[in-house]
């Protein structure tokens, strides 16, 4: 108080013996003084506004990469409401080594428990806190506490769970140990999940799911195959039904699975389809120009196009009907459909089926196909037969259920809640759409794809055979065999995709390793699974899509094993 | 040539100089870096012997040297300006030419026991000299235009220098520093006016032309930590919320979870204050800010009471050397202004922001020890 009495003294006096000089510089002092305390001033408002209110917007950007942990992780259920992630809380041990008097015998204790080496470099330093063990089991923290040592403590940690292990492991996904997404459904939603809250609901089915799984592995087994993938989507919604990747992995340890387990190739990689394609060219050409089944095509010779030949896998040699082309799966006539149609007809319709672009679908990673730049004319043609373009097996699945959709495109979606885009686009007239289920359907009952046919279910489908691009060329013994369901064919529900990665022929196959030998067989056996689990009754009373078509056909020409084909 | 008898003062023996110290504020001083010394016990999970013991020991130190400089007469300091001003210069040039010659960017000088950086010691140089030099020339001196061009000189030379380190932050501060100065000075009002507008008018084309890339990047981030949350915005961003989770009274000692399990990158230097205020909450930060505020206000009432031009200025241009610290630090890590390295003095680790911080008080507590003597105008050895 004195001070301030004596500073007030003093400008009194200054200001009224020293004159002008001394006035300017006070009040100047004043002012500076000021500037400085108000600046003061609002370093502490900004310290209680940081410390004492909860501004809601700031903290939220940082809550996602650094307290997740307080937060409990939503679950994660099938369309049934089976649990596929969970989030659990385990104890993690950890010592404070200043409290810790006989170090090396605590660390024989611990290491005679748990499952870990070279304890005593741990507990023997500086330091008043050092992780143990993080994510005990029950019976570990129990056995640790019962020893009694001073020095070790416990904290509760959360921890993410995969009730299904493996088999959903590429659709879920998993998490970092402080539990954010980094793949899939838990990296998709990741900001959803890490709110807490009600589960989130996914698509899938898991009885489904677990049906294409068995199949594609035991397929996978007796090929030899590399890799299998594969999916089915509700034809009308849009909603995946079952996802597949093989090789799966452990989403608990996902650190330690290797890399190409870690590939998610029904979302992510990227492939030549083959003939799969010839569907979608097929289609285009009887949209653009019109042509009914009785149009011929000459298959006799190889077609060249500037310096490159298109061959037939087994050439007929003859000239082909439409519905010839489709079912023998004749390069030479979709390239004569894709030369019909033209480079632009040919490059929008890609577009408007998705293929050329990455999909708008509600999972993380999808890639934008590799489409020939620029798009001369030879890839209009190769492109009617599913080479010069790479999609993932989502592109293939969502085109064929444009097509299935009588010609409406629906967009896919993995989880209940995924943001649709309600418009779905018209890109096929329905009487083309309509048209090509029969040629579907023609395929399976006359055509390569007979064993994918499952009694009183009407299905259709295509199947593919591509040459993996090596070096310097495609390479004949490196195949991706596919095949491509769709049923029930007089009213579509599912498409069922299927693709093996490198199959070899065997015995049984007569040395084949085509989609009609490998894949075929896993689309059949996983309708007649999941029709039994989703209770789909058989109709026998369905319309014969295919009626009147066998004029089309060439008699004589019986298919043989060897012809189960591209 | 020293003859303390010349003016029979009795605060003139070092004994009555010792008893006039301004004991009050010495005891801020000592208490504010004992609360850094706990920080840092702390900041190192609990342990003396990392950084808390060498923070003691340097302190203690250079206490003693703050005590010796409050004791020496301040005409010796009014002497010296000039000379420390080419000592700071010459000591930035070598920094800069072994900078050039294949040293790295190095901004310090090893002394062995401690690095020193001459760019602290030049913010004190440069305030000395504008002080003695508008001692010098009086109020009327500093009304003309004339006489601002070695007040130029004094700032703009080390302001270069510094600038070319590259270190925008002190540069600022220098800049800043001897403006304050000046404008106590009585250098007249209207080009002060004249001068925020043209800044104004640079700051944005400065921004684009004259910023490097990492600094560009700072601002950046400064505006918007969200933009980068894991790579340039990180250090704001965590330290945002580690102060935010201290709440009113903070988690408690040694009980900062985020500082502690090292979310905080550099919490030992100019991260210190976030790791206090997490574990001491608003009422620990406002205690450390209070302190400072308290010897800023001692500060205040010793520029009021001097008794000439340079006592005044010298005091109020430490003062404000002093708060810019501490603002700046504090700013930067509660995310109001861009992270621009200023260490908190005498809490955050490390030697040459606490050699700075208690030359700063040691010659303000000198102004006041001796503010009853005169001071010859242009007077040297």
């Amino acid at each position: 108080m004195s001070l301030l009495n004596r500073w007030n003294k003093n400008i009194a006096t200054l200001i009224s013996t020293r004159g002008e000089a001394l006035y300017v510089g006070r009040t100047r002092l004043r002012i500076v003084q000021s500037i400085c305390l108000l600046l003061f001033a609002l370093v502490l408002i900004r310290l209680g506004d940081l410390t004492l209110m909860q501004t809601p917007n700031e903290p939220n950007i940082d809550r996602k990469h650094a307290s997740v942990q307080s937060m409990e992780r939503a679950d994660i259920v099938d369309r049934n409401g089976v649990l596929l992630a969970t989030t659990l809380q385990v104890s993690s041990l950890y010592a404070d080594p200043t409290l810790i008097e006989n170090k090396a015998f605590v660390a024989n204790q611990l290491e005679a428990i748990l499952d870990v080496d070279n304890l005593i470099s741990k507990i023997d330093r500086k330091g008043r806190f050092v992780w143990i063990k993080r994510g005990l089991t029950p019976s570990e923290h129990f056995k640790v506490n019962a020893l009694g040592i001073p020095g070790l403590a416990f904290r509760t940690e959360t921890r993410r769970f995969y009730p299904q292990g493996n088999l959903s492991s590429h659709v879920v996904g998993y998490t970092s140990v402080d539990s954010r997404g980094l793949a899939g459904m838990e990296l998709e939603y990741d900001d959803r999940l890490a709110q807490g809250g009600e589960a989130l609901s996914l698509n899938m089915d898991v009885r489904v799911q677990h049906a294409l799984v068995k199949s594609l592995r035991l397929q996978m087994d007796n090929f030899n195959a590399l890799a299998a993938m594969g999916g089915v989507v509700d034809i009308q919604t849009g909603e995946v039904v079952a996802a597949v990747s093989l090789p799966d992995f452990d989403p608990h340890h996902a650190g330690k699975a290797d890399k190409s387990a870690l590939r998610n190739r029904f979302a992510q990689g990227v492939y030549e389809m083959g003939s799969t394609f010839k569907l979608f060219s097929t289609a285009n050409y009887i949209e653009k120009t019109g042509k009914s089944f009785s149009k011929t095509f000459d298959a006799r010779e190889p077609l060249k196009e500037g310096r490159f030949t298109i061959n037939d896998y087994h050439a007929e040699k003859r000239i082909l009907t439409l519905p010839e082309v489709f079912i023998h799966s004749s390069n030479i006539g979709s390239a004569l459909m894709g030369r019909a149609i033209g480079s632009e007809n040919m490059q929008k319709f890609y577009t408007d089926l998705g293929f050329m672009d990455k999909m708008d679908v509600d999972f993380p990673g999808n890639p934008k196909p590799l489409t020939p730049s620029p798009w001369r004319d030879v890839n209009t043609l190769t492109a009617s037969y599913g080479h010069g373009i790479a999609v993932t097996p989502l592109h293939v699945l969502q085109a064929a259920a444009t097509i299935a959709n009588n010609g409406v495109r629906p967009t896919l979606s993995f989880a209940k809640d995924a943001q649709h885009d309600p418009i779905q686009s018209r890109v096929l007239s329905a009487s083309t759409a309509y048209k090509m289920r029969q040629l579907l359907r023609l395929n399976v009952t006359d055509g390569s794809g007979k064993q994918a046919d499952v009694p009183g279910y009407m299905v259709g489908g295509k199947t593919g055979t591509s040459e993996k691009a090596g070096k310097g060329g495609y390479d004949k013994d490196r195949l991706l065999s596919s095949f491509l369901g769709v049923f029930p064919v007089d009213n579509p529900r599912y498409a069922v995709l299927a693709v093996l990665d490198e199959p070899k022929g065997n015995k049984k196959s007569h040395g084949y390793a085509t989609g009609g030998w490998t894949a075929a067989p896993v689309v059949g056996d996983v309708i007649s699974d999941m029709t039994r689990v989703l209770g789909m009754m058989p109709n026998p009373k369905a319309p014969n899509l295919t009626a009147g078509l066998s004029r089309y056909l060439k008699k004589e020409n019986t298919i043989t094993p060897a012809s189960y084909q591209r | 040539m020293i003859n303390f008898s010349s003016t029979a003062s009795s605060n003139l023996t070092i004994w009555g100089k010792v008893k006039s110290l301004p004991y009050i504020l010495i005891l801020l001083i000592i208490t504010v870096a004992g609360l850094g010394g706990i920080a840092l016990y702390s900041a190192a999970g609990g342990e003396f012997y990392h950084w808390a013991d060498k923070h003691f020991l340097r302190f203690s130190f250079l206490f003693t040297g703050m005590i010796i400089i409050a004791v020496i007469h301040l005409k010796y300091w009014y002497w010296l300006s000039y000379p420390l001003w080419l000592v700071g210069f010459t000591l930035l040039l070598i920094v800069e030419l072994m900078g050039q010659v294949g040293m790295g960017a190095q901004r310090w000088i090893n002394l062995g026991f401690m690095n020193l950086q001459p760019s602290e010691l030049m913010k004190i140089a440069v305030i000395m000299s504008l002080a003695r030099y508008y001692h010098d020339i009086g109020i009327r001196g500093a009304r003309k235009y004339k006489n601002l061009m070695w007040p130029a000189i004094i700032m703009g030379l080390p302001m270069a220098l510094v600038m070319l380190q590259p270190d925008l932050g002190t540069a600022l501060m220098i800049g800043m520093g001897g403006i304050s100065v000046l404008f106590l000075a009585g250098v007249p009002a209207r080009l002060f006016i004249v001068g925020i507008i043209a800044l104004s008018a640079i700051i944005p084309l400065s921004y684009q032309y004259v910023l490097k890339d990492y600094q560009r990047a700072r601002v950046d981030t400064f505006l918007d930590p969200s933009r980068d949350p894991m790579g340039a915005g990180y250090h704001v961003t965590q330290s945002k919320i580690a102060i935010g989770s201290g709440g009113v009274n903070g988690k408690g000692f040694l009980e900062g979870t985020q500082s502690r399990l090292n979310f905080l990158p550099e919490k030992h230097t100019d991260f210190i204050f976030t790791l206090w205020t997490e574990e001491h909450g608003f009422t620990g930060g406002l205690f450390i800010i209070g302190l400072y505020i308290a010897t800023f206000v001692f500060g205040f009432i010793y520029a009021f009471q001097a008794k000439h031009v340079f006592s005044r200025l010298l005091i109020l241009g430490l003062c404000i050397n002093l708060s810019l610290y501490v603002m700046i630090n504090t700013g930067m890590v509660m995310g109001v202004l861009p992270v621009v390295g200023v260490p908190l003095p005498l809490v955050s680790y490390g030697g040459s922001a606490m050699l700075a911080a208690l030359i700063c008080y040691g010659l303000i507590i000198s102004a006041r020890v001796h503010h009853g003597q005169p001071i010859p105008k242009g007077e040297d050895f």
